[in-house]
């Protein structure tokens, strides 16, 4: 938990239904494996990555949803403090697509308003079963001003592109918020962590 | 999206998301049970949640219209040799009653749509400059009569027929009657509309109970220990304040705080850390009063009224008339939590009370647990000849097996409980108001503030005021929740006290008062009565009730902690989980390090009040 190993921290959550391989995304990045089966990693909350971005050490703490996408039923702090959203479907699956909107409903409803987000359409890998055309999805990402790619977990195609086109966009947005002065009023929510008021209390 | 079925075994089934259910939940599932969790409304946390604007507007909604209860299926043939089936409770509307909503702001911005030639931000300056204007002001002072007359008989009305007054018409008709008012109360400050709370709306969140975390309670130690804090963040309550000959004050608690006091004198001073001092141990002297009145205690001391005041009301938060024993139990308490994280003894959680229970579900999903909102039991499959259940019919009709099941006591037929006393109820009040009810340098308070009995025989009121950087509520407003043990209806127990508190239309010459734009009155039942065990039910069901009146979180956690105890006595109550980045992965396995209990209470730096000098 020391300060010094990382000059920036950033929270990405990946959501979108279940299936379309976020899971495998975040093992793909963080451990270069390309899980076989379905298996939910039981006891894990996060996994992480430092990064280098020109020459800063960039921690990324990516959240699965701890399958609570199954029923529907994704806790409302899951989305809280995110920096940055990763929002999935599966190219091969024109219901995962379909669901879009209503994830964009439970970001809007949940997320902090400087969040960033980004659509994946993932298993490009399968192309020949493909049921959502590219066009459709960056339009659809065009018309909610989110960024859009398109990445194949398993042949490990635009994964380390997608967390680090994020990571970049995390610190041009933090640089621009200490530009507008806007540090007083730190990102995302404005509490601390207990272990943080318990070693800061000076009073 | 989700029409899966669920899997049909699991170790342990809970129904309800409250905070009592979701910490067994996450407790059973990280030492290894499978938990299946659901809930039959569509949000977590049950009475425990918090709700944007909008959705709290639905959740009234919903509690006006007469909820219909599901026609009772026949579930007889899924039943097996030596079953019998106990049905559930297939609604829930016992918990919650006198709901009534007023609306002391404008619907729109009226002043826009009269003006619409001249751009809004104009408009803005010019109802400033309205603000001044006398003449608006006496014009004013005769609708208000008429208002403040009118409302008790609404008042009324809404009581005995409140389903009548709002079924199927919504909380905005609710509006259609105060919004005379607001055209005059409008000229004393720039006021958020109606529309603007609604636009806003998600902003908010509102709390159906009102509660703060003691900073050395039972909450925070479990948060601490099973690091679900790592979901929350969470502020310092930062001001204790108090409601005394009309004013609002400020209780001095921390050793700096009585030294800054212009309130005290000199001698106050040092009588009070000479109380505060010596309070901590047991002495004879207190001994010779247990059993009388603190109070008695404290004039015994010769504190001064000052003082005492402060110590009763604020610090104990006790009445006139409780022993010196639990006056002085609560009075030590407060002061042990003090200097933990701040200068209050209370933390409270960012964006609200209702992310607490939500933690514990994160927790039981990452380990495992299966979550299901909009999702119910039906009934319980129980064999005769062990009285135990074996397995729960849900709402899809699907028999789904269990070794344990618990539930949250508005599930289960009143018939089948057993509770002492007659239901009590805590009568609350949410306000959104324009300003804090002591207004200071800073913005950025979270405040605590005791409200003792205003006439004999009324109840003592807590209140906390929480700030927009709480994300509780949205810029330019206050969120104000009041709480107490119901005498009457909540509106006959609260409103006096918001009558005197905040300018409202039925308060008069309270101009300087913080006013109200919108508020919300209701009951809850009392989850304090309710036993975990020693119902009507099978041995292996186990009652988590609702929130009780206190201000602190123990008796939901200890309900909590003997369930996981009656289920899985042999293992350790949420032990800590390993930090993600402690896990080694090698290949498929994962393997998690020997956690060692490195607790982060060795970082507290404590300094407290009873600190001698």
């Amino acid at each position: 938990m020391s300060m010094e190993d990382y000059d920036y921290l950033f929270k990405i959550v990946l959501i979108g239904n279940a299936g379309v391989g976020k899971t495998c995304l975040v093992r793909r990045f963080t451990q270069g494996l390309f899980p076989p089966g379905q298996g939910a990693t039981i006891g894990v909350d996060f996994m992480i990555k430092t990064v280098d971005i020109k020459g800063e050490k960039v921690k990324l703490q990516i959240w699965d949803t701890a399958g609570q996408e199954r029923f529907r039923s994704i806790t409302q702090s899951y989305y809280r403090s995110a920096n940055a959203l990763i929002l999935t479907y599966d190219i091969t699956c024109e219901d995962s697509f379909r669901c879009l909107p209503e994830w964009l409903r439970e970001i809007e409803q949940y997320a902090n308003n400087q969040v960033v987000t980004i659509l994946v359409g993932n298993k490009i890998d399968l192309a020949e079963k493909r049921e959502v055309l590219r066009q459709r999805a960056e339009d659809f990402a065009e018309a909610q001003s989110m960024l859009y790619l398109e990445t194949s977990a398993k042949e490990s195609d635009n994964v380390e592109k997608l967390f680090l086109d994020l990571a970049c966009e995390l610190i041009r947005e933090a640089k621009q918020n200490k530009l507008d002065n806007n540090d007083t009023a730190p990102m995302p929510g404005e509490g601390k962590t207990i272990s943080y008021l318990s070693c800061c209390s000076l009073n | 999206m989700a029409a899966e079925d669920l899997p049909s075994e699991f170790d342990i089934v809970i129904l309800g998301t409250g905070l009592a259910e979701s910490v067994v939940a996450a407790a059973c599932s990280r030492v290894g049970q499978r938990v299946l969790h659901l809930d039959r409304r569509s949000h977590y946390a049950a009475n425990w949640a918090s709700f944007t604007f909008n959705g709290l507007l639905t959740w009234i909604q919903e509690h006006h219209e007469e909820s219909q209860p599901e026609e009772l299926q026949d579930w007889s043939s899924l039943l097996e040799e030596g079953e019998e089936l106990i049905y559930l409770n297939p609604s829930d509307s016992a918990s919650i009653r006198n709901l009534q909503v007023f609306c002391f702001t404008s619907e729109k911005d009226e002043e826009e749509e009269a003006q619409s030639a001249v751009p809004p931000s104009t408009t803005e300056e010019e109802k400033g400059e309205a603000a001044d204007d006398t003449v608006d002001e006496t014009e004013s002072a005769d609708p208000k009569e008429e208002e403040s007359e009118e409302k008790p008989e609404e008042t009324a009305a809404g009581q005995e027929g409140q389903g009548a007054q709002t079924a199927g018409e919504g909380p905005e008709v609710d509006q259609s009657h105060p919004s005379v008012a607001q055209s005059q109360s409008e000229p004393t400050r720039k006021k958020i509309s109606y529309a603007q709370l609604v636009k806003e709306g998600r902003r908010f969140n509102i709390d159906l109970v009102s509660k703060l975390m003691y900073s050395r309670g039972s909450l925070v130690d479990l948060l601490i220990k099973s690091n679900v804090s790592r979901y929350a963040e969470f502020k310092n309550v930062t001001r204790i304040l108090t409601y005394r000959h009309g004013n609002v004050e400020q209780v001095p608690c921390s050793r700096a705080d009585v030294f800054a006091s212009r309130q005290l004198s000199v001698v106050e001073k040092r009588k009070l850390m000479r109380f505060l001092t010596s309070c901590v141990e047991e002495t004879e002297e207190q001994q010779a009063f247990t059993g009388r009145p603190y109070l008695d205690f404290l004039r015994d001391q010769q504190l001064g009224d000052n003082l005492q005041h402060f110590l009763l009301h604020s610090i104990a938060m006790v009445t006139e008339d409780t022993p010196t024993e639990v006056g002085l139990a609560s009075t030590r308490h407060f002061l042990r939590c003090l200097g933990r994280y701040g200068n209050t003894p209370f933390l409270f959680p960012v964006y609200g009370l209702g992310e607490i229970p939500q933690c514990f579900c994160r927790m039981c999903a990452v380990f495992g647990g299966i979550y299901c909102l909009r999702h119910s039991v039906h009934c319980l499959l129980v064999d005769k000849d062990s009285n135990r259940c074996k397995a729960v019919i849900d709402s899809r009709g699907q028999r789904i097996s269990c070794n344990h099941f618990v539930v949250e006591d508005g599930y289960v037929e009143a018939n089948r409980k057993n509770v002492a006393t007659p239901t009590r109820f805590i009568s609350r009040a949410v306000l959104i108001t324009d300003a804090s009810v002591l207004p200071s340098g800073s913005d950025q308070h979270v405040s605590m503030v005791t409200v003792p009995p205003i006439a004999a025989g009324s109840p003592a009121v807590k209140m906390v005021e929480l700030c927009p950087s709480s994300m509780t509520c949205m810029s330019g407003t206050y969120l104000v929740h009041l709480t107490c043990q119901s005498v009457g209806s909540s509106y006959q127990d609260l409103s006096p006290v918001v009558t005197k508190l905040f300018h409202t239309p039925e308060s008069h010459d309270q101009e300087h008062r913080p006013s109200v734009l919108w508020c919300l009155y209701f009951n809850m039942a009392d989850g304090d009565g309710t036993q975990v065990q020693g119902h009507n039910l099978p041995s292996n069901v186990y009652l988590c009730s609702g929130p009780d009146a206190d201000l602190g979180h123990d008796h939901a956690i200890r309900q909590a902690e003997l369930i996981f105890q009656k289920i899985l006595p042999e293992e350790d109550f949420c032990p800590p989980a390993p930090n993600p980045e402690d896990i080694i992965y090698d290949g498929d396995g994962t393997s998690f390090p020997e956690e060692e209990e490195k607790q982060e209470e060795e970082l507290v730096e404590e300094q407290e009040v009873q600190t001698e000098e």
